[in-house]
């Protein structure tokens, strides 16, 4: 594999190299941003696109929202983002999710760092505390609403965030962060960036914390499945300007973390989690377009408790990307892209199995710019895998060989944008997508132990033959900016739909029954029908005189279940129609001054019910939180802030499990 | 909330959207000069450090000096856009054959100096839309309610103008 790397990086290295008379590369969000005044990305088609004209439903959460936030992690600044619900599991474990469809382990939500994915392949899901990345550092965060596939492939059905990282080019970063709080937390992080002449810049930024886990009071979690969360983590970010229009990036990050979760059936596992990956980006512009080529290898360690037995998943994904971007004529714009990948991982609890696929993939773009006042962009992806398995089966399993998982998956999605601007202030958005959630290495197999269900064992394997949940989703939206309240509003109608919904192994429900004297009877994962939904997103942000600001939102939706025969969405723990609140939402408001700085926000969810480790459906009453930040600015760069989360109650029901508690933190920050 | 009601509600947010008064937006010379200066900074081989904007007027319409007078007003000592820092001098129209010493033109509204620029090779930024969309300018930038720059393709090849393409990606071209 290291050697299909190489040859794919070199190759493409020689072609960029051989590129004539090329003309610039990576892009400087800073200048775009400050030069359109507003945010600029690539998440939504790949090309580079103001905030307000991309064809898909987008937040950015900008730098300074991080700032003054006042959060700590990374959960609670997403919780804030119109539309998106939060489960926190314990003080450093949480699953996000993107209107709706949240679980534990949730696997619907594509998480990535300058393009580079960290949620955690081998299940779907997103360890966030994993994430090598200091708050400090980061540029932007921009959060895509609904199936993004078509540019980002598998998993990227419910929403996208992609966490833009200050660039050691054209950002010049220095920051040391000490933070004290109840609950013994403490962090520090320190973020560095240095340029060593012309040519050469690089930065460099590590952190850690730690904390005291939420108590187990009024919850069934037991003191063996919690630890108290931890984290450590490093990331080197460089660039190399290796000719004038040509440039390497190559980043490298470690993350040590130990936290208390709820793992996919709602029961509680003290996890470790060990990630590494490097990645490497050549870009070149030439007179075919913006070239890149990008290879990067991640691999995890997790060890947590399933069904009371310890499980130790070893993943490696190895992805190797190429794609050019460029213009023809004035009107249109084109991404053509190729991307190959490889993900593998072990059968765990019990050992002796090995899982991988490998897939390859096409993709495209269009983007027309009809007149100034339309623009159109669509999207395709076509994605082959081939899944394999290697190794031997448990005692009392089914008399199957590895050549039952020889098995193709091949599926095409899409995204179609429309932008239309009938004048200065009116922007309607109208948007189809098709997202393909593939099954992950666990689902297809690599999930390997033997339970006891009352008197009798029974064996859980991965489903070689789950196909994929496919989601399509239907929106329009309507943004209108409002300048003599000197604000912007914005209301969506969404539909969305399901296709082939995953359930998960239970005890409720035998999948393959024993086959001869002495083989188990076997629970597995299932296709168990379709899910639909709809809903409605109210958002308004505005500015006051005298440096106020405010804004709101408010998201609606409803889902509907319909189960496939023989199935039941509350048994297969996918019971979303009852998990999903019908409305969440967010006030803020903010005031600053060239010193101080105060900052409030009031979040509300819905009342839902909540699965409890046995499957059985709880009723969780609404909630609303309450965080804040007050800080004030010294000379030399020096800050010191107060900040809180969940300030309402010492206590608050947010999931079935632990009971999330009231914080406060004290930050005293210097920037250089 | 009942879905009967929650489409009421939707719909009374879209009326009153829709309805929401919305200011006229009136040019704002300082805004669209910083638009420009940093544009130019996505230009090939574009200034950096100082420049010199030479704002076109022509002195027989008073709209055309009274928006020159904006600039430079704006302009000051200098004003800082991005990697360049502007100052400006004020250049008649029938000037713009003989002028030197400026990393570009900014046209004055009513302003139609695209063949002398051109035959000069030098770069024309006009604040009306119109200007860009005609060809007698290679950009037309506005800062409000909303930035919007406009690039004539042709005008930018007949002055040698190549922008970069992340920039080219981001605005219309005509």
């Amino acid at each position: 594999m290291k050697k299909t790397l190489l040859a794919g990086v070199s190759a493409t290295f020689i072609l960029s190299m051989a590129a004539t008379a090329a003309h610039a590369q990576s892009i400087d969000y800073g200048a775009m941003e400050q030069l359109f005044n507003e945010p600029v990305t690539t998440s939504a088609t790949g090309s580079p696109q103001r905030s307000t004209e991309v064809p898909v439903a987008m937040e950015i959460i900008s730098a300074d929202d991080i700032k003054r936030s006042g959060a700590v992690d990374l959960p609670t600044i997403l919780s804030r983002v119109a539309g998106l619900d939060v489960l926190n599991w314990g003080a450093g474990a949480s699953d996000v999710s993107v209107r709706g469809y949240d679980q534990a382990m949730s696997p619907r939500l594509l998480v990535l760092i300058n393009g580079r994915q960290v949620y955690l392949d081998h299940y779907g899901y997103t360890a966030w505390a994993t994430l090598p990345v200091q708050l400090s550092e980061i540029r932007q965060i921009e959060v895509v609403k609904g199936p993004n596939s078509a540019l980002f492939g598998f998993n990227a059905v419910g929403g996208v965030v992609n966490i833009i990282t200050q660039n050691p080019k054209f950002d010049s970063a220095g920051s040391i962060n000490l933070t004290g709080g109840t609950n013994g937390y403490g962090e520090l992080s320190v973020v560095k960036s240095v340029k060593l002449g012309d040519r050469f810049f690089a930065r460099l930024s590590a952190g850690a914390a730690q904390m005291d886990e939420y108590g187990r009071a009024g919850s069934t979690v037991l003191a063996s499945q919690v630890t108290d969360p931890a984290r450590v983590s490093a990331n080197l970010d460089t660039i190399t300007q290796l000719t004038e229009k040509t440039e390497l990036r190559v980043e490298g990050s470690w993350s040590n973390v130990q936290v208390s979760e709820a793992v996919s059936n709602y029961s509680y596992s003290p996890s470790k989690y060990v990630t590494t990956s490097v990645k490497a980006t050549l870009a070149s512009d030439t007179k075919l377009g913006l070239l890149q080529a990008s290879a990067y290898e991640t691999n995890l360690t997790a060890k947590q408790l399933v069904a009371s037995q310890q499980a130790r998943f070893e993943n490696k994904l190895d992805v190797v990307s190429v794609q050019d971007l460029f213009k023809i004529g004035a009107q249109h714009t084109f991404r053509i892209g190729g991307e190959y990948r490889k993900n593998e991982v072990n059968t765990a609890p019990l050992a002796g199995g090995q899982l991988s696929y490998e897939v390859v993939s096409v993709s495209g773009m269009w983007n027309w710019a009809i007149s100034d006042k339309l623009a159109v962009t669509a999207a395709g992806r076509y994605d082959d895998l081939s899944l394999s398995r290697e190794g031997t089966f448990p005692a009392g399993y089914p008399a199957v060989t590895n050549a039952y998982w020889d098995r193709s998956i091949k599926k095409a999605s899409y995204n179609f944008g429309a932008v239309y601007r009938p004048t200065q202030a009116d922007t309607f958005k109208l948007t189809a997508a098709r997202g393909v959630q593939v099954p992950t290495l666990v689902d297809l197999g690599a999930v390997q132990l033997r339970a006891t269900a009352g008197p009798y064992t029974v064996g859980v394997i991965g489903n070689p033959t789950l196909a994929p949940s496919i989601v399509t989703n239907y929106e329009i939206g309507y943004e209108r900016p409002l300048p003599g309240l000197d604000a912007k509003a914005g209301v969506s109608v969404f539909r969305q739909k399901t296709e082939d919904v995953k359930g998960q192994p239970t005890s409720g429900q035998i999948d393959v029954m024993p086959t001869a004297p002495g083989v188990l009877p076997l629970l597995s994962y299932r296709n168990i029908g379709d899910s639909k939904m709809w809903g409605v997103e109210l958002t308004a942000s505005g500015k006051i005189e005298g440096g106020f600001h405010w804004s709101g939102d408010w998201t609606f939706t409803d889902v509907d279940d319909e189960a496939a025969a023989g199935f039941s969405p509350q048994v297969r723990l996918a019971a979303f129609s009852a998990t999903t609140p019908e409305t969440r939402a967010n006030v803020s408001f903010g005031w600053a001054n060239a010193q101080w700085a105060a900052d409030g926000f009031f979040h509300y969810t819905g009342d839902h019910k909540a699965y409890l480790s046995t499957g059985a459906l709880v009723s969780v009453e609404d909630y609303v939180t309450l965080g804040g930040r007050v800080a004030r600015t010294f000379d030399h760069g020096i800050t010191l802030a107060v900040s809180g989360q969940n300030l309402t109650d010492g206590h608050q029901r947010q999931t079935a499990g632990l009971e999330v508690e009231r914080r406060a933190f004290v930050t005293l920050s210097k920037a250089w | 909330m009942s879905k009967r009601n929650t489409r009421g509600v939707v719909a009374l947010c879209a009326l009153a959207l829709a309805a929401a008064p919305l200011s006229v937006a009136h040019a704002d010379a300082a805004k669209d000069v910083q638009v420009a200066g940093r544009a130019l900074t996505f230009l090939e081989n574009g200034p950096t450090g100082k420049a010199v904007l030479g704002v076109v007027f022509d002195p027989s319409k008073p709209a055309s000096v009274a928006e020159k007078n904006a600039v430079m007003a704006a302009i000051g000592g200098g004003m800082s856009a991005g990697a360049v820092t502007l100052t400006a001098k004020p250049v008649e129209a029938s000037a713009v054959p003989g002028v030197s010493g400026v990393a570009a033109l900014y046209v004055t509204t009513g302003v139609n100096v695209g063949a002398a620029a051109k035959a000069k090779k030098i770069i024309t930024i006009g604040s009306d839309t119109s200007c860009a969309t005609s060809g007698a300018c290679v950009m037309s930038v506005s800062a409000d309610p909303k930035v919007e720059i406009v690039v004539n393709r042709a005008a930018a090849a007949a002055v040698g103008a190549v922008f970069k393409a992340a920039f080219r990606m981001m605005i219309r071209e005509v």
